[in-house]
């Protein structure tokens, strides 16, 4: 370390690093006793139960904690490999969040290229405004109104009934379930999602268009060469996240969405954690359950960000 | 400069302009259905197709979902615990952000890692469950509103917009002898009042359609929120009567008001607040404001 000249002329005390970082401290008492309250509730409520999760390797015991249960190893995590649903479990899963992808990703973006296009702003807004709306409604509602249009007299068998077919009970048949699902996501989700795509496709310059315009370009061409390479960026980002959420499907909506006649299809991990651990007790279980999907989304998003950062040069870090 | 636009552009156009108004109407007409059905008459609503407008005129459907006690007592829970968590969740996300928006703090960084930890990693459904029990949370009002009340995102969201405030302001009144709290108060928030109002909005909204906290950490039908009436007056009543076959269903429909009419009702109320809401949220990202705050 370079000793301060300055300081020892004017006869200071000399600090080290440390005396000096708790000197700043004391000056900054204030600053610092604002961040305790939002410390001590992050503490409490996300890394308390981090804590928790190391029960999956344990025959916890409530009244001994954490601390002084018995560890079992991988007891549990061995136990979910051998149970009779894990194979249904873990292709429902992988299958929803999968096709998910393929449909939900590309959609806004598709509407957000469409939307740019638009010659005249005012209905753009308009169409935007009334995008955006399903986002806010809440997943009970949009699920009541599923049945409702999925039901034995609603509206899609009405027109499959106009078109000569038979009226089909969706909501019962496994073969729908993924379908309804994803499209019922799509319907609630693609304007929203237009508007991180948009906010890229606004910094385009203008005069780009018009030159090319000029030098004989199609309005494909242009889309092609100026506006597709201005939103790539951020569909990098936005497909590294959704890669890792390949395994976090809604489970709340499913739970709302299932019932036993789908489960075939519908089980997914999230829905059966749910019933085995906080309607059955087993806890222990379900968090080896829980803690081996972090896991894996944790290994995802490091995965979809090195392909990333090779394929497009963008990543997260 | 205007250029013209060739003969297949314009079929394009044409073709975009349509394209975006079945867009429009898919969004709306699921709810224009709903309100529709609401408001038909009773032996009218069980027909079937789509209601483009209410057949016949009935408000019994909402008067019926108005005598029922758990449901006003439900929306009350809900205010309840909408303004609690909001409020909540501004006033700590804010306190916590505003450090993390000076330079020299010299716990940035790891306050800084210490909150970004948790947007990759968490314990789990169950181990938040536990927690909750162990802390004697379970059938309390608490556990509504302060779990999870200061998010990583929010932060960094506040923290971002405060760092665009000009640092002069803070280093002017630090000089003339005003503390940090003084500063934060009188300075910075009213300064702050469209991220206040971006995140108020967005937390309201998150808290009014939540209905998943409420079904694992409550158990007394009198502390539900709106959510899960709603969820039971869909899911659960007359799951007989859906059951039924349309021509057995005839019978019923002498009745003045009928399980659809309620339904359809009992979406609307509980939709209709954040309807109210909507163009106010709407104005912050036609400003740019929500949007600048993402890119930060």
């Amino acid at each position: 370390m370079v000793k301060n000249p300055a300081a020892s002329a004017t006869g200071a005390q000399k600090l080290t690093r440390v005396q000096k970082f708790f000197k700043d401290c004391r000056l900054q008492h204030q600053l610092i006793l604002m961040v305790i309250p939002g410390i001590v509730l992050v503490f409490i409520f996300n890394y308390i139960p981090m804590y928790g999760a190391l029960m999956a390797f344990q025959e916890y015991s409530p009244t001994k904690g954490i601390w002084g249960s018995e560890w079992v190893g991988l007891k549990y995590f061995a136990m979910f490999f051998q149970s009779p649903y894990s194979g249904r479990l873990i292709k429902n899963t992988l299958l929803l969040g999968i096709y998910n992808l393929l449909w939900s990703f590309p959609a806004p973006i598709i509407l957000a290229l469409f939307l740019d296009q638009l010659p005249f702003m005012r209905y753009k807004k308009f169409v935007q405004t009334v995008s955006y709306f399903p986002h806010f409604i809440s997943a009970v509602v949009i699920v009541g109104m599923v049945k409702e249009f999925c039901a034995i007299d609603g509206v899609f068998n009405a027109i499959r009934v106009m078109l000569g077919g038979e009226a089909v009970s969706f909501m019962t048949g496994p073969q729908y379930f993924r379908t309804i699902f994803i499209a019922s996501g799509i319907w609630q989700g693609i304007g929203w999602g237009t508007i991180i795509y948009l906010a890229a496709l606004s910094n385009v310059d203008p005069q780009l268009h018009e030159a090319a315009t000029i030098d004989g370009a199609s309005r494909f061409q242009r889309v092609r060469y100026i506006t597709w390479p201005t939103i790539v960026p951020t569909t990098s980002i936005m497909l590294i996240f959704a890669v890792s959420g390949i395994l976090g499907s809604d489970y709340q909506k499913v739970l709302l969405m299932y019932s036993e006649a789908t489960y075939e299809t519908a089980d997914i991990i999230g829905t059966y954690v749910y019933r085995e651990g906080i309607e059955g007790g087993r806890y222990e279980y379900t968090t080896a359950i829980g803690l081996m999907m972090n896991l894996v989304s944790c290994v995802l998003l490091v995965i979809a960000n090195q392909i990333s950062r090779t394929l497009s040069e963008n990543s997260l870090w | 400069m205007k250029i013209k636009k060739t003969k297949g552009e314009q079929v394009f156009d044409v073709f975009n302009v349509i394209l975006m108004a079945i867009v429009a109407a898919v969004m709306i007409l699921p709810m224009l259905h709903v309100l529709s059905v609401s408001l038909s008459e009773g032996s009218e609503s069980i027909k079937g197709g789509f209601f483009f407008y209410p057949h016949g005129f009935n408000l019994k459907g909402y008067e019926t979902v108005f005598k029922d006690p758990l449901l006003i007592r439900s929306y009350g829970n809900t205010i309840l615990y909408v303004i609690g968590n909001t409020v909540l969740t501004l006033f700590f996300t804010a306190l916590t952000a505003y450090p993390l928006s000076i330079p020299g703090f010299r716990l940035k960084i790891p306050v800084t890692v210490f909150l970004t930890i948790t947007m990759f990693i968490s314990g789990g459904t169950i181990p938040t469950y536990m927690l909750m029990r162990n802390m004697g949370l379970i059938n309390s009002v608490w556990v509504m509103m302060l779990p999870f009340c200061v998010g990583a995102y929010n932060v960094i969201l506040f923290r971002t917009f405060f760092t665009g405030i000009p640092a002069a302001l803070r280093e002017a009144a630090i000089i003339d002898g005003a503390s940090e709290v003084t500063v934060l108060f009188r300075i910075i928030f009213p300064l702050s009042k469209a991220i206040f109002a971006t995140i108020g909005l967005f937390t309201l909204v998150a808290k009014w359609n939540d209905w998943f906290s409420a079904l694992i950490y409550l158990n007394r039908e009198t502390m539900y929120p709106l959510q899960m009436i709603l969820r039971k007056i869909l899911f659960n009543t007359d799951q007989a009567m859906k059951n039924l076959d349309p021509v057995t269903r005839q019978m019923f429909s002498g009745n003045e008001v009928t399980a659809q009419n309620v339904k359809m009702a009992a979406i609307i109320i509980t939709t209709l607040p954040i309807l109210c809401v909507y163009p106010f949220i709407q104005k912050y990202f036609v400003k740019g404001v929500f949007v600048g705050t993402i890119k930060g």
